[in-house]
């Protein structure tokens, strides 16, 4: 047994090694002085065809484009902080109209159910491209274009977590919310109780994608938002240069800060959550 | 345990992005970038009324009908001031304002005489009497700077026949040098200090704007101590002021205020957005701790300790936001009024506006007017600020996709596509990068074949730039407010051989026919020489020969010179080439004909300065022939009208603007005017004396080319006359052949199988 | 909302006669704030969609099927429907399995060295669930956390923005870049072949999007698992079931549900590789990757919307007819007596 367990973890590591490869590599170029940036990627940032010399390490740690981000440019903040101001919103409404919604679809049967989940799951496979000029209208309409709100009304009503928390939400065993209406539980009492607790793996699953999906929106604030004092972060890396590739490197470290930093502190409730859900029957 | 580390990573990161933050927040970041931003647009409604008040509720300031503005007038100066070089404006000993001009010699450009103006009851009247000519005279100098200190006497400095500076107080019938000690040149050096300006405190101590220091000296010459700022060249950037103890510049793009008692930094303010993009910052206190900035974006203030910038003027609504103009000074008047002091480039035509607070004039113009462009055009700005001096009632907007050296991206243009297709979106569009055949096919710009035929008959046009835009059915979409054309010189023989893709193949020429250039630089500028044999009338490559003619042409090139599709880091050394690609693939390289590297070279000339130095290997080289290639050329700031316009007289009537006499006579770098009036106008103009240069750190070869002579000028311009196919190349086509043919180029394909690459590729283009 | 169990007599009746109709309003009344939501947001402009798909550019003229056949005759739209097919029959199944086997992997580990949350007594259900969570808190600060660590791991490249990903890509792929070199080192030969840009441009952008994506598959994966009872296995392994007959007979039925949502993410995942595709390999890449949202992206730059619309109706009703013939076939499944789970 315990071999076997050797053999999974040899062959999980490497999975994570695959996927920190990369990032170390990212992170080694966001710490190194700018000339020894140029001098090992030239080819890859497109100014030479000399032989890439990666390293994980620069040869001395330089956080001079990380200031240059951090403390000289304004700009990169306060896009930060938009991003902030329009995600958060969005992950926080979602979760409250997003869960009740997914609450109904998935423990109730009443007619129309089926085709209600049918609709809602189209929705969301739909690419934004296809719906951009219409949504854009409706969005005028509204007379909320060039607001934070533009970018947060329609992340709200996002079709996608609500499938995925129906998903979790079906997950819960019948017999828990039996017994919580038995126990004289009311409706409301019972999904706030059993629901969302149990639901959770479910739920937080859902919130942490929409987080990182809104985190790294590109179409919808340049099509939303003409203000560019209105820009989130995203926006902040295609707009930077080739001549700036350090920067490039340092605002990409940064930028995947944030939802990392969520994910660290939501992990623990969504194991909490897995095992909670383990808790059927 | 691993939870708790994690947690405590998770903490880390947080307390990283705090500080940062903080460090940030301090000095206002989100406040100076973001607000200033929307309130950049002109929405300062009743903001003046109690100074002080910042602008962050949005919402309020675009309240419709809020009333009053700064309304800008022109001050008349003396005539013979305008064509002289300005010095200063400044109160003066009587309370008055003072204009200090000063006459230059043509030759030499040193101060000849200098005129102090009074400004009293709108007249200006001239001290004949000014002693600081005798000063002037009697030690040589030339002068620099005029200035009344704060103990009320007037000083002035100026360098002498051998590059020294010298500072004068003006006194009764005379005059007295200070601090001589402190310009002298050290030991083993040619040049001294040259302070760019200077402040005399109350108590006669003395603040030298040195490069990178201010430097604060006691009246007997002791150096008390230096404050660190921005380097500062000349006058133009050297921002600051003293004001009672205190002095106020600009480090790091920050506003710092310095203790002049100690030297201590005791403030640092964020200058966000209300820099603007250019030179011309000027900054000076409001008497109670204050700061004004004045710039291209307008004048903004501050209160001491305050975080938020007030907007009180807007610059895109007058001349403070024109291209063509360079701030020099601004003051505040007496009641609610402001002067500001420009001058064009070259420090001459001196021009002063007043702007005076009006109640009646709403604070944002009633009717707007957006114009758009993926980038910023300087030709654009102008056009911006003269229609808006021209049409005070209207607002025009003008937004860019991405600042200077942004990549745009394909989300940007199809941002731009949901507001067309919405109906929406800017009035006027700048063309340029945009898909204009996909936009005239669908409908959404509105045909200007009046507007041109109106432009062509008044005879001032040159209709041939203009003709080359109109389509079979007449109707014209698109007009182009500025114009590059690409050129050839070399000998006789080898500017023949640009006739065709065959003949630049088949060049059998002592030295290659072009120097050693990147191959993608070198695809596109054969793309723009051989323009109509590769493309003919549409955008998409003819047929599949002329593309193999095409490659194997740039091939027999890149084969004589040794062109590469990237140097590498040994060769950029060796022959001084560089991984640089220009988005039209010119790089000047008459200078590697002068050289002796090649048989010819290609420059593509957007304006005079760029003729100078193809006209001096010319003389250089004797036996050099110098043509345009061909009919082509390269429109550029290419302006259309939305169908869906809100207001398409105003747009049509902007796009008359930006093709007026005023605004293409001014020449911004960005190409020739498609106005051959305005191109005479550039051609009268005397720049004689100015020069450039070029050359290399590691060899001999010098070049010193001279404005273009008269005869110079008027060839150019018959040039432009003769020039009918506007090529403006599709960069989805280009990108193809350049990815497409780098195997080919690199030796590891044939140019047929490159052409079949390409071709397939096309193909799904055209087929979309 | 409170709904007590203690009345009595004739109330009763009537009370139930109430709740019944009440019952039939609570689903909605939980929905209502979503629909009308997503009616605006979503709804409305999916419509929009429909409508256009008929019409001209501008929305002008009615068109008939014009765009539809415009679209079904064109060339571009058949290389990219076939790409993007043959896209997603080489990506679909390959992540589902990996993330899969990786989620299997994890909740052994896991599992095995005693990070599986104990079973809570369930005595007093009314505090189950507050119980359990102390429960499993426990177990989290006790454990060593390794699988954790794994868990943050996987999920990392979701976070970062294909923009700096792709510069991170090239480092490896580019003809000067870190895999010629270690192919170069095996091999003893030189390579430079251009990934990116050359006919390996498929495998490439495939191995991207695993890269991306697997971790997040395999969290979902394994919230599923970790519903899964232990009792079960305890059976199954009491019977004498081997590590296969587990998975085969307690592990796969069980993932039914799990299945239909990690497939369906990762199928709307697969239309956002387009921007590693674009920023990789440049708008008009090697034919190979030429994609469905390639397309989309060419007629939005050049106004085809119409075309654009057309084209997603299409794609739209392929989608709902396979979904609809999936949920029938679970449906005689589910009736064909395996009862309700």
């Amino acid at each position: 047994m315990k071999r076997n367990y050797r053999l999974a973890w040899v062959i999980l590591s490497g999975a994570c090694l695959l996927v920190w490869l990369p990032l170390l590599l990212m992170a080694g170029a966001a710490l190194m002085p700018e000339d020894e940036l140029y001098w090992r990627y030239l080819s890859p940032l497109g100014l030479g065809r000399d032989r890439v010399r990666a390293a994980l390490i620069p040869s001395y740690l330089s956080a001079e484009a990380l200031e240059e981000l951090l403390i000289r440019s304004p700009g990169f903040f306060v896009m930060f902080w938009n991003s902030c101001i329009q995600v958060i919103p969005m992950t926080a409404g979602q979760f409250l109209i997003a869960a009740p919604a997914a609450w109904a679809l998935a423990r109730f049967r009443f007619p129309g159910r089926g085709q209600l989940f049918g609709l809602y799951v189209l929705l969301m496979v739909l690419p934004f491209q296809v719906t951009q000029v219409s949504n854009y209208l409706v969005l005028d309409r509204l007379k909320i274009l060039d607001s934070h709100l533009a970018m947060i009304l329609p992340g709200i009503w996002s079709t996608l977590p609500v499938y995925i928390m129906a998903k979790s939400f079906e997950g819960i065993p019948d017999a828990l919310v039996e017994a919580a209406y038995l126990d004289g539980a009311g409706e409301r009492d019972t999904f706030l109780r059993i629901g969302l607790p149990l639901g959770y793996p479910g739920i937080a699953t859902a919130l942490m994608l929409s987080f990182v999906d809104g985190w790294n929106a590109l179409e919808q604030p340049v099509t939303y938002l003409k203000d560019k004092s209105l820009w989130p972060i995203s926006l902040y890396l295609p707009d930077i240069a080739k001549d700036k590739a350090a920067v490039a490197f340092a605002a990409a470290f940064i930028t995947c800060l944030l939802p990392i930093l969520v994910y660290l502190n939501c992990q623990e409730e969504l194991e909490q959550g897995v095992a909670a859900s383990g808790l059927k029957q | 345990m691993k939870i708790t580390y994690r947690k405590n990573m998770a903490w880390v990161l947080a307390a990283v992005l705090a500080a940062g933050f903080l460090g940030g927040c301090q000095k206002s970041p989100d406040q100076g970038g973001g607000e200033m931003a929307s309130a950049g647009q002109g929405e300062t409604g009743g903001a003046y009324e109690n100074r002080g008040q910042t602008l962050q509720d949005k919402d309020g300031d675009k309240a419709p009908g809020a009333m009053g503005r700064y309304e800008e007038t022109k001050v008349v100066l003396p005539q013979e001031a305008e064509g002289q070089s300005f010095i200063q404006l400044e109160y003066g000993i009587n309370g008055n304002i003072e204009l200090f001009t000063a006459d230059r010699d043509q030759a030499t450009g040193d101060v000849r005489e200098v005129f102090r103006y009074e400004y009293g009851d709108g007249e200006w009247e001239r001290d004949e009497t000014w002693t600081g000519n005798d000063v002037l005279r009697e030690g040589e100098i030339d002068l620099n700077y005029v200035t009344l200190g704060m103990d009320g006497r007037y000083y002035m400095g100026g360098t002498d026949q051998d590059y020294v500076y010298h500072l004068f107080r003006l006194e009764e019938g005379g005059s007295e040098e200070l601090l001589s000690e402190a310009f002298k040149p050290e030991e083993g050096r040619d040049y001294g200090l040259l302070p760019a300006k200077f402040e005399i405190l109350e108590n006669e101590n003395i603040l030298i704007y040195g490069y990178s220091e201010g430097f604060l000296y006691e009246p007997d010459g002791r150096l008390l101590f230096t404050m660190t700022k921005d380097f500062s060249g000349s006058t133009d950037d050297a921002r600051g002021f003293c004001e009672g103890s205190e002095f106020v510049t600009v480090l790091d793009d920050r506003l710092v205020r310095y203790d002049l008692r100690d030297g201590k930094v005791t403030e640092t303010i964020e200058l966000g957005e209300v820099t603007g993009g250019r030179l011309g910052l000027e900054l000076s206190g409001d008497g109670a701790g204050g700061v004004y900035c004045a710039s291209e974006t307008g004048l903004s203030h501050i209160n001491k300790g305050g975080t938020l910038w007030e907007i009180l003027i807007d610059g895109s609504l007058n001349h403070m936001g024109m291209r063509s103009l360079y701030l020099k000074k601004f003051l505040p008047g007496g009641a609610d009024d402001y002067y500001g002091v420009f001058v064009s480039e070259g420090g001459r035509g001196i021009q002063m506006f007043r702007y005076e607070y009006n109640p009646e004039l709403a604070s944002v113009p009633p009717t707007g007017l957006t114009v758009y462009a993926l980038r910023d055009h300087s030709t654009v700005r102008q056009a911006v600020s003269l229609f808006q001096s021209l049409h005070p009632e209207v607002k025009v907007e003008f937004r860019t996709a991405v600042e200077e050296n942004g990549t745009v991206t394909e989300e940007m243009i199809q941002g731009l596509n949901t507001e067309l297709l919405g109906g929406k979106g800017a009035d006027v569009l700048i063309l340029d990068g945009l898909p204009v055949k996909s936009y005239i096919e669908k409908g959404i710009l509105m045909d200007l074949s009046d507007v041109v035929e109106e432009l062509e008959s008044s005879g001032e046009m040159f209709d041939n730039l203009l003709e080359g835009f109109r389509r079979e059915d007449g109707t014209i979409y698109q007009i182009p407010a500025r114009a590059a054309f690409p050129l050839v010189l070399g000998r006789e023989e080898a500017v023949k051989a640009y006739d065709s893709l065959g003949s630049i193949a088949e060049y059998q020429g002592e030295k290659p026919l072009i120097a050693r250039d990147l191959y993608e630089n070198l695809l596109r500028k054969i793309g723009y020489l051989c323009y109509e044999e590769l493309f003919g009338e549409g955008e998409n490559i003819k047929n599949r020969e002329v593309l193999v003619a095409y490659l194997k042409a740039v091939k027999a090139i890149g084969e004589s010179n040794g062109s590469k599709t990237a140097f590498s880091q040994e060769e950029m050394e060796k022959y001084r080439v560089s991984n640089y690609t220009s988005p039209t693939g010119f790089v000047r390289d008459s200078v590697e004909y002068d050289m002796g590297n090649c048989d010819s070279g290609t420059d593509l000339l957007d304006g005079y300065w760029s003729v100078c130095i193809p006209a001096e290997v010319r003389n250089r080289q004797p036996g050099t022939v110098m043509e345009p290639a061909g009919k082509v050329y390269l429109p550029s700031t290419m302006a259309g009208i939305n169908q869906s316009a809100a207001n398409e007289e105003t747009a049509r009537e902007f796009i008359r603007c930006l093709l007026s006499y005023d605004v293409q006579k001014e020449e911004l770098y960005d190409g020739f005017p498609v106005s051959r009036k305005a191109l005479e106008a550039w051609a009268d103009k005397d720049m004689e004396g100015y020069s450039i240069g070029t050359g290399f750190p590691d060899s001999d070869y010098h070049l010193t080319a001279e404005w273009p002579a008269e005869n110079v000028r008027q060839e150019i311009n018959a040039m432009l006359e003769t020039l009918t196919v506007p090529a403006v190349a599709d960069e989805t086509v280009m990108t193809m052949v350049v990815e497409g043919s780098r195997d080919f180029l690199d030796g590891n394909e044939t140019a047929d199988q490159a052409a079949d690459k390409i071709l397939r590729k096309l193909a799904i283009y055209l087929a979309e | 909302m409170e709904e007590g169990v203690d009345g009595a007599g004739v109330r009763q009746s009537r009370k139930k006669e109430r709740g019944r109709r009440k019952r039939r309003m609570i689903p909605w009344i939980f929905l209502t704030p979503s629909l009308a939501g997503v009616a605006v947001f979503h709804g409305i402009p999916f419509l929009d969609v429909v409508r256009r798909s008929f019409q001209d550019v501008m929305g002008v003229r009615f068109l008939g099927l014009a765009n539809y056949r415009a679209v079904w005759g064109n060339g571009a739209f058949r290389l990219a429907a076939v790409n993007t097919f043959r896209f997603l029959a080489v990506c679909i199944p390959t992540l589902l399995t990996v993330s899969l086997g990786l989620a299997l992997l994890l909740t052994a580990v896991s599992r095995g060295t005693g990070r599986a949350p104990s079973r809570g007594d369930c005595g007093q259900k009314s505090q189950g669930f507050w119980h359990q969570k102390t429960t499993g808190q426990a177990s989290c600060l006790g454990g060593n956390g390794r699988d954790g660590a794994v868990r943050t791991t996987m999920v990392l490249p979701m976070a970062v923005p294909a923009a700096s990903m792709v510069l991170i890509w090239k480092i490896f792929l580019c003809p000067e870049g870190v895999l010629n070199q270690v192919l170069a080192a095996v091999t003893g030969e030189p390579w430079s072949v251009d990934w990116a840009f050359s006919g390996y441009a498929f495998p490439v952008l495939v191995l991207t999007y695993l890269w991306k994506h697997t971790g997040y598959d395999m969290i979902l994966w394994a919230a599923g698992l970790a519903g899964i009872p232990e009792e079960y296995y305890e059976a199954a392994r009491m019977d004498g079931a081997g590590v296969w007959a587990r998975l085969r007979y307690i592990t796969f039925p069980q993932l039914g549900g799990t299945f239909r949502l990690v497939g369906i993410l990762s199928v709307v995942n697969s239309f956002r590789v387009y921007r590693e595709a674009y920023l990789l390999a440049g708008s008009y890449p090697d034919s190979s990757i030429y994609l469905i949202p390639h397309l989309f992206a060419h007629w939005f730059l050049n106004l085809d919307v119409q075309k654009m619309t057309a084209a997603a109706v299409m794609m739209t009703a392929v989608f709902l007819a396979q979904a609809s013939l999936l949920w029938l076939w679970g449906r005689r499944r589910r009736r064909e007596g395996r009862g309700s789970v």
